[in-house]
């Protein structure tokens, strides 16, 4: 099993009555919240840690792309990840990933990866995400009713730059362009794996079984929760008479290791917390526009991940507000908070000491049947030597301990495939 | 079919018309002169009350009531991804419906589209009753982002009165399962069809337009409309070269056909007369 340390880049000062002052963590959260004294500190201190989860021995490190969002610092994945192609001269580079349908045109998500794929000696690994209804319907304008056709021509558009030995036009339906040329070419080729990161879209699971893409289920609510998406998944794959190998399939999964678990709770509780109760504070009336979703999917029923969100943060500020009789959901309505404890019982939160986390990462493996974690080691407000801590914990006690998982019945089709590392320039030079 | 082949069915009926490959349901009732309803942005569930007023004021109308694609059972076509692409429908559904040169009552986002295409086709209504159109944008008194809220708020924006959609936002629920489940796409591909009309902003460049749209116009706003203030009706009627009459509609929110059916069906029938 690979495990990759991956970043969701948070604001971590948000003050302590977001949820009760305001509407939204994101999309229309107020700009004057941003101190870029603290946005500075913050990338510095982010990067120095993906830096450290590379050089304990991590499979990989991991970035994504947010828009107008407080707990994703990334509009950019890239601009992040193009540092880490060169501070992590090792470790896969995640990006997880360009939100196709936002470039204009998204011949750029080509160019910008097989940068990224030369500047790697060929580490990258390359996600495609639909993008949540906050970040492309709301922070973007994106139309909702042509969404996914636009992002599902716009990743045929990168495959075919990618693929392609010559010069050729894409007329599209969105996308009109007399000369496709993806200068530079990715190291790996026909390119990158493919990952798909999912938040519930039943068509999806087709679309990745179909394609053998990797589906990715980048889930706020841990394993227990991701075993109907997963689920799904796994059913659709056989179904198209596909091998259910667990390397074509990816989970996330927040973190945290301590030497004792009392200390892993005392620990993780506040970060945690943090995350969950103000970083998810999402109104709900940004979860669900009309055409994000596929008919199909709403014929299924299925609740995406942040449609869950923004739902049980209304509910948490309506048992709030009837606790204090107040009758707003939302500012000045007041918020009830989601208890650590809860979030550990549920699987939202891994926390214990290195064995017991082994173990339950072992059982959200084999469980979902997945063979790629990303591992939140940071969530939240988390202090940087906290983060650093639980880093190193997890690189040299429980790693070890999983990463044999799936490796000999299985062969992972879908991890970068390097230059040879004497073939590999580091930063200053060849090694 | 043409306008005076409706006008000699009295049926109240649905019927459908092929379209590209798929069909229109038509929603159609009374019987008299024809008067076209093109829809704001629910469609038409069923024969709603202002489509009965209509066809029995004055001496009586023939009411021909298209559901563009996505909406009232159309369903929904792919090939719609830009304005361009809804003006061009819009046209062709008029002209299938029998309702070319017919006079047009059109409301919210169907106004708007009505506007778009007495634009390209000065000719195509023989006058229009808009009601709240959609089309222009003032930065400083937006239109309302009808989406962007609880489903709860996105029902009480459309009327001054939440009861009066019933027949789009609530279900009969002694129906099966699959009649629900049947039920609610529907709806969601009608709001993807309104989204797809008005997303992000329902501003298309109608202002460097709507000078060709040169049939007499009667604007009808509703006084309590939440989605497009009151304030929009004198800008169209600043831009409009042939106005001919104005109208508050007190008690009435932005769809006032649906919260004050008589009282609008009595100003068409004055704007007709």
């Amino acid at each position: 099993m690979k495990t990759l340390w991956f970043h969701l880049m948070p604001y971590p000062e948000l003050p302590e009555d977001f949820q009760q002052q305001h509407r939204s963590v994101w999309v229309d959260i107020d700009p004057k919240l941003f101190d870029p004294a603290v946005g500075h500190r913050a990338y510095n201190d982010y990067i120095d840690e993906l830096e450290h989860a590379g050089a304990m021995g991590f499979d990989g490190v991991g970035v994504n792309e947010h828009h107008s969002n407080a707990y994703g610092l990334m509009p950019s994945p890239n601009l992040i990840a193009s540092t880490l192609t060169r501070s992590c001269p090792d470790a896969a580079i995640m990006v997880m990933g360009d939100s196709v349908a936002l470039y204009n045109p998204p011949i750029r998500v080509a160019e910008e990866m097989a940068m990224l794929d030369c500047m790697s000696g060929g580490r990258l690994i390359s996600g495609f995400p639909v993008g949540s209804p906050m970040d492309t319907i709301f922070a973007y304008g994106q139309n909702p009713a042509t969404l996914r056709e636009r992002y599902h021509e716009g990743v045929d558009l990168i495959l075919k730059a990618w693929e392609s030995d010559e010069v050729f036009s894409f007329n599209g339906r969105y996308n009109k362009l007399r000369y496709v040329n993806c200068w530079p070419r990715p190291v790996q080729q026909p390119h990158p794996p493919i990952w798909i990161p999912g938040g519930g879209s039943v068509d999806t699971w087709a679309w990745c079984a179909e394609n053998e893409f990797v589906y990715t289920y980048l889930s706020y609510f841990g394993y227990k929760a991701g075993m109907r998406t997963m689920q799904g998944y796994w059913d659709k794959v056989r179904e198209l008479g596909k091998e259910p190998n667990p390397f074509m399939g990816g989970f996330a999964q927040f973190v945290g290791v301590a030497d004792t678990e009392a200390e892993a709770w005392e620990l993780y509780r506040e970060p945690a917390e943090y995350f969950f109760n103000r970083c998810l504070h999402v109104y709900a009336g940004f979860a669900d526009p009309p055409g994000y979703k596929s008919v199909n999917t709403v014929r299924a029923g299925v609740e995406g991940m942040v449609e869950r969100a923004a739902r049980e943060a209304t509910e948490r500020a309506a048992r709030a507000g009837a606790r204090s009789g107040s009758t707003k959901a939302g500012p000045a309505g007041g918020s009830e908070g989601m208890t650590f404890e809860s979030m550990v019982e549920k699987g939202y939160v891994i926390i214990g000491d290195p064995g017991q986390v082994a173990e339950k990462l072992t059982e959200v493996a084999t469980s979902l049947n997945v063979g790629h974690i990303m591992a939140l080691c940071h969530f939240g407000n988390m202090a940087k030597d906290v983060v650093m801590r639980n880093t190193e914990l997890m690189a040299t006690k429980v790693l070890p301990e999983v990463r044999h998982l799936f490796e000999n019945e299985w062969e992972d089709k879908w991890w970068p495939k390097p230059l040879p590392a004497p073939q590999r320039s580091v930063a200053g030079g060849l090694r | 079919m043409s306008a005076a082949n409706t006008a000699a069915n009295t049926a109240a009926d649905a019927s459908a018309v092929d379209f590209r490959g798929q069909h229109l349901v038509v929603h159609q009732t009374g019987q008299g002169s024809p008067v076209g309803y093109l829809h704001g942005l629910l469609g038409n569930p069923g024969l709603h009350p202002f489509l009965t007023s209509l066809a029995a004021s004055g001496e009586g109308h023939r009411v021909i009531a298209p559901g563009l694609p996505g909406f009232s059972g159309s369903p929904a076509c792919e090939d719609l991804r830009s304005m361009h692409d809804w003006i061009v429908a819009t046209s062709e559904a008029i002209d299938l419906a029998g309702l070319a040169g017919a006079p047009m009552v059109a409301s919210s986002a169907g106004a708007m589209l009505a506007l778009e295409v007495a634009a390209v086709r000065p000719e195509a209504f023989e006058r229009l009753v808009l009601i709240a159109p959609l089309g222009l944008w003032e930065p400083t008194d937006p239109v309302a982002d009808p989406f962007a809220t609880t489903m709860k708020r996105q029902r009480s924006i459309l009327t001054a009165d939440p009861a009066r959609t019933a027949a789009f936002f609530e279900d009969d629920m002694t129906q099966s399962p699959e009649v629900l489940i049947e039920r609610n796409v529907d709806r969601y591909l009608a709001r993807t069809a309104a989204a797809s009309l008005v997303w992000p902003i329902p501003e298309f460049g109608l202002d460097t337009r709507i000078h060709r749209v040169t049939c007499p116009v009667t604007l009808v706003w509703g006084a309590q409309d939440e989605l497009a203030p009151v304030s929009y009706l004198e800008r169209f009627a600043g831009l409009l070269p042939n106005v001919v009459g104005t109208h508050i509609v007190d008690g009435a929110g932005h769809l006032a056909e649906w919260d004050r059916p008589d009282e609008v069906a009595a100003l068409v029938e004055g704007a007709l007369s």
